[in-house]
């Protein structure tokens, strides 16, 4: 929790709209290097589009958004370039089912010549070890559990070193008893100074590691602040009703 | 029987070669096409969708019979009398060309289908680690997608080869085609008919077996 005064997301007036659906109505914020910030709100209230407006898997309808400064918007980016240095991990996981632990993670380093086959598979084994999945270099994601599977995703995407880091809701698919050991890997990233973009339910998990809350609702940011202020002494109303359903 | 299997045996052995062949000259095409047009359906651009669509509609609206007619018959007289650049198709030509287009339109289904079943956060993942998205469809979607293709294409293969019986209607020398000759020699309708029927079950049945191989092969790497 490294927090520096270094923007490295930077987000204004950011607008998406799905056909005629306005999901994110006018979205502003900074995320600054190391800092970890977690996105709460209702289901529909856009926070998954918002994450997926960041690195492009969405293209957005208005506004801007920035990364290391460069903007998404702007036709000169090379956005292939700009992802190999975001990490994202999904809900569902979406390891790839043909290839073996060490070939999902070696696929892209690879693939998009930024490592030899033998660094990469070095890097591998590393990040393999870092969310304690090392045995399971050689093993199928059908093999897996759930919580097992996320944290091969977290490690596929720490492959390409990125320097920010995206979750949307990644305990949300497991098992309760799996929820911890991924939030583990992602506390031990976060004390490692990651920056991080961070969309989930777990409201413990929020309090502990957040730099900053975001309460999302209805396309907007309706309140943001640290966890202390938002999670314990919230002031809008929406945000006291939301926390007073899911606490 | 025996008087068709050793005096026009050899004749109907031949044509069964030139079924193949035309089969072939068709399959090859249509595997082009297909590819193409397939992969056009599943962009993001709408334009490319589009041609997909109207590829698609067009060919599969049309009889093999009627697009044969058309390619062998209607084309030279156009060429010939409209355009004034004669042009003259070899009925292997003629056949090749309207099977590739026939077929070729259903395996762009089949493979349009295909990339679609395919988990729409394979794509996303893959993206998301940087991958150009010409990239993540040879690596991440196609090895995925093919394996849920296999049987259709297979099955296609096999409706194709039938499909060249009908090609027997622009004179071309396959199977159909000379044992109707055979027929009208021997009058042995019956006899050359059956064995007919029976070469086209050998052949088909060779295929079908090594689909399966395939498929299990395809399904053992998957564990």
């Amino acid at each position: 929790m490294t927090k520096s005064n270094h923007v490295k997301i930077h987000v204004s007036h950011l607008k998406k709209n799905f056909k005629k659906l306005e999901v994110l109505k006018d979205i502003s914020t900074d995320v600054y290097e190391g800092e970890v910030v977690v996105v709460i709100g209702p289901s529909g209230s856009g926070k998954s589009t918002f994450l997926r407006c960041i690195n492009n898997l969405e293209e957005i309808t208005g506004g801007e958004i920035t990364v290391d400064g460069m903007s998404l918007t702007d036709k000169k980016t090379d956005i292939n370039k700009l992802r190999e240095n975001i990490g994202m991990v999904f809900q569902h996981f979406n390891l790839f089912p043909h290839m073996d632990v060490m070939r999902n993670l070696t696929l892209a380093p690879v693939d998009l010549k930024k490592a030899s086959k033998e660094d990469a598979t070095e890097r591998a084994h590393k990040m393999l070890q870092k969310v304690g999945m090392e045995d399971k270099a050689n093993a199928y994601p059908s093999q897996l559990s759930g919580g097992q599977k996320q944290r091969v995703a977290i490690a596929r995407a720490l492959c390409m070193e990125p320097d920010i880091m995206l979750f949307d809701e990644p305990t949300s698919a497991l098992d309760p008893e799996m929820v911890g050991e991924v939030l583990q890997v992602m506390k031990q990233l976060a004390a490692d100074g990651m920056t991080m973009v961070i969309v989930t339910h777990e409201m413990g998990f929020a309090r502990e590691v957040a730099d900053r809350v975001l309460f999302m609702d209805g396309g907007y940011i309706v309140e943001e602040g640290t966890p202390q202020e938002v999670l314990l002494n919230p002031k809008e109303p929406r945000t006291i009703d939301f926390l007073n359903k899911v606490l | 029987m025996v008087l068709i299997l050793t005096k026009y045996g050899h004749l109907l052995l031949n044509a069964m070669g030139q079924t193949v062949l035309l089969a072939l000259c068709g399959l090859f095409f249509a595997c082009i096409l297909g590819i193409f047009f397939g992969i056009l359906g599943v962009m993001n651009n709408k334009i490319c969708r589009a041609i997909d669509k109207v590829f698609v509609d067009v060919i599969r609206g049309v009889p093999l019979i009627v697009l044969a007619y058309f390619v062998y018959f209607g084309v030279p007289y156009f060429m010939k009398n409209i355009v004034g650049n004669p042009i003259t198709l070899s009925a292997l030509q003629a056949g090749t060309i309207c099977l590739a287009l026939n077929c070729g339109a259903y395996m762009a289904e089949i493979i349009r289908a295909g990339i679609q079943s395919v988990d729409k956060g394979q794509m996303e993942a893959a993206r998301s680690l940087g991958l150009p998205w010409w990239r993540a469809m040879y690596r991440v979607v196609m090895p995925q997608a093919i394996r849920t293709m296999i049987p259709s294409i297979i099955n296609q293969f096999i409706i194709t080869l039938k499909d060249t019986s009908i090609l027997s209607i622009i004179g071309f020398p396959e199977l159909v085609n000379t044992a109707k000759n055979v027929v009208a020699n021997t009058f042995m309708s019956f006899q050359t008919w059956g064995i007919v029927a029976v070469m086209y079950l050998i052949v088909i049945e060779i295929l079908t077996l090594a689909s399966r191989a395939l498929e299990r092969r395809l399904n053992r790497d998957k564990e």
